[in-house]
């Protein structure tokens, strides 16, 4: 009886290869628990066959106090798991049974290293999401919290803008210029709000209104009235849903021209790859001049239902929705679809962005 | 394998009595597991408290605007409510924003919010792999995958808990149901269906993230806007799943909440059943 504690008494799980690395940290306590002069690893080494040992001497004498080990780990648990199928479940085990969880026997100090490795692990891990919490919050929001950072972090800022990089790299990924976005009939048409960020412009600039093109192939830049636009291309119509980086979207009627064939009528120089779309008439909430710019991918300028769009809900745009000109680009945030362009520049480096520069994103691509 | 009974043996035996028997363990998680388990907690909380955060910026439910002040967002009217009733809340200086002071990053962060939403809705999805590689590498999966009985056996647990408060008022014996599986049936149906509200989210999450790319799976949903309430209503699934496992996981004791940390518990579940077969067979 005795012995077979013993026996018992260092039980390693089987299925432990790394027991190498545990038996050398816990050297400092071999020693007075061996003090024959075994070497520190030999206990372990000696394990692994004992316990197979142990436990066939166990399953001969059942009803042993140390039965309790009915579980044996891995090879040795065919005799039990017979037993315990032949009165719970008569059916054999599927794929998708459960299998009843191994049992294993383990030295109590290990028990106690390990759990010691892991509450350290995990406290370790839980200070460190602490502290990433802390880096990244908003300060207002620390400050509710009782918190304070002292300095504005430039790294919080490279971070989020890594992240958000990823996602416009995810975004792009997902663009196809083959791919429609989908469109409505006119009984789905819903209400479109005047979301112009600052004070609405007053009507004053229409009759003097001119889109700019700079950058062409041509070296020259461009001067179009809304009569030249209006006549010289084909007018494409599409409803489709405009959705807002806020949340909320709009299904309108829109027509105008394609900026594929703006493109194509005036093409830009050979190295462009962006364009940068730009608002003079923009007012701030006060009512002060704030020109308006927005990066646009030259691809997705292209797409088949970007539009320049002179016409919504089946009426000449009206100041509300950017007459006489504004973009409409479907595959964008709302953001992008600038209202009252006055200039198109083409560029070969991506150019600044207005909400780029307020935190959103840069490509903005849904 | 040489000796047979190691030289170590006898002097522990005698000196430290306590090492002298093995404790028996079983293993419940894996590590993978775990460590997903627990990121789940900054990343649920950073979704939610950023999500919360872009909902300010155009809320789903709204009204008429109020005459008066303008109004229009219901969770503005639920924070007015509580800063008239709720003691202690009586001066609070911005009752329209109590519910997004206290339950989001704050008003007005959307461009930060969504920022944070995307890192951590691209951590949520990376650890969810973590975690079913989990599931997969330590067999747990096959534990939480739904059964015939679930429904009688769901039901013995519901009168279990809805009879326990009772039977401890009136100091009765009340039986735990005896159940031969890791988790009982209303575990498992909560833990299998947490991970998929997970990818219901993820799903509705890129539908409302890429409606145009990905129309066809804002379609599934019924649409941008329908993805919209979808997403929002599986943020409540978490914030209700949270408060009976909180509750359950605390009154189940140490022992589990240690076994999602170290991974072994010294609770056997099967154990009393060989026993009993032992005993036949004696």
């Amino acid at each position: 009886m005795k012995d077979k504690e013993n026996g018992d008494d260092s039980f390693q799980p089987k299925d432990k290869p790394s027991t190498g690395v545990e038996p050398k940290r816990e050297t400092p306590e071999s020693p007075k628990a061996g003090p024959e002069g075994a070497t520190p690893s030999a206990p372990i080494a000696i394990e692994k066959p004992k316990a197979a040992a142990a436990v066939e001497q166990r399953g001969d004498a059942d009803g042993s106090p140390s039965s309790l080990g009915d579980h044996k780990p891995g090879t040795d648990e065919a005799n039990p798991r017979v037993a315990a199928k032949s009165v719970s479940t008569k059916r054999p085990q599927s794929f998708f049974g459960e299998r009843p969880l191994p049992a294993i026997e383990m030295a109590p100090r290990v028990l106690r290293y390990r759990s010691r490795r892991d509450f350290l692990l995990f406290g370790t891990g839980a200070l460190a999401a602490l502290a990433g919490g802390a880096f990244l919050l908003p300060q207002d929001t620390l400050g509710r919290l009782g918190m304070r950072r002292n300095m504005d972090s430039p790294g919080t800022e490279w971070f989020l803008n890594k992240a958000l990089r990823i996602d416009d790299d995810v975004a792009e990924a997902l663009y196809s210029g083959n791919r429609r976005v989908p469109t409505y009939t006119t009984s789905q048409i819903t209400p479109l709000k005047n979301n112009y960020n600052g004070a609405t412009p007053d009507p004053g600039y229409i009759s003097g209104w001119n889109l700019t093109l700079d950058g062409l192939a041509s070296g020259l830049g461009i001067s179009l009235d809304i009569r030249n636009l209006t006549s010289r291309f084909s007018v494409q119509e599409q409803i489709t849903r405009l959705v807002c980086v806020e949340g909320w979207s709009a299904v309108a009627w829109w027509a105008g021209l394609r900026f594929d064939d703006l493109i194509r009528a005036y093409p830009p120089m050979s190295q462009a790859k962006w364009a940068r779309v730009e608002s003079s008439v923009n007012l701030d909430a006060s009512g002060n001049p704030d020109p308006y710019f927005m990066s646009l991918d030259l691809a997705t300028a292209r797409h088949p239902q970007t539009l320049l769009a002179t016409h919504f809900n089946g009426q000449p745009l009206t100041v509300d929705h950017g007459a006489p000109l504004r973009l409409l680009v479907p595959v964008k945030l709302g953001l992008k679809n600038v209202k009252a362009i006055t200039r198109i520049t083409y560029v070969a480096e991506e150019p600044r962005d207005y909400w780029a520069e307020r935190g959103y994103s840069r490509y903005d691509g849904i | 394998m040489i000796h047979s009974t190691p030289p170590d043996c006898e002097p522990n035996s005698t000196s430290t009595p306590p090492e002298q028997t093995g404790v028996l363990v079983v293993r419940k998680h894996h590590f993978l597991v775990r460590w997903s388990h627990w990121l789940n907690v900054p990343i649920l909380l950073g979704l939610i408290l950023t999500g919360v955060s872009i909902y300010w910026a155009s809320p789903v439910y709204q009204h008429k605007p109020d005459p008066t002040t303008g109004n229009f967002d219901v969770a503005a009217d639920i924070g007015i409510w509580i800063c008239a009733h709720v003691p202690g809340q009586h001066h609070y200086s911005d009752p329209p924003n109590w519910i997004y002071n206290h339950m989001s990053l704050g008003p007005g962060v959307l461009a930060l919010a969504l920022r944070l939403h995307w890192f951590c809705a691209y951590s949520f999805m990376l650890n969810g792999m973590v975690y079913l590689a989990g599931l997969v590498l330590g067999g747990g999966w096959r534990s939480l995958l739904p059964r015939r009985t679930d429904v009688i056996d769901a039901l013995k647990m519901f009168r279990y808990y809805i009879g326990f408060p009772f039977a401890k008022l009136t100091r009765r014996n009340w039986l735990h149901p005896i159940f031969n599986t890791k988790y009982n049936a209303l575990q498992r149906a909560a833990y299998f269906s947490v991970p998929l509200a997970g990818c219901l989210s993820v799903a509705t999450g890129w539908a409302i993230h890429k409606p145009m790319q990905l129309h066809w799976l804002a379609a599934i949903f019924g649409g941008y806007n329908a993805a919209r309430v979808w997403h929002f209503w599986l943020m409540w699934i978490y914030v209700l799943f949270l408060v009976p496992h909180l509750i359950l996981v605390l009154a189940d004791g140490w022992d589990t909440l240690r076994s999602m940390i170290v991974g072994w518990s010294t609770r056997l579940p099967t154990r009393v059943e060989p026993r009993q077969v032992i005993a036949h067979e004696g």
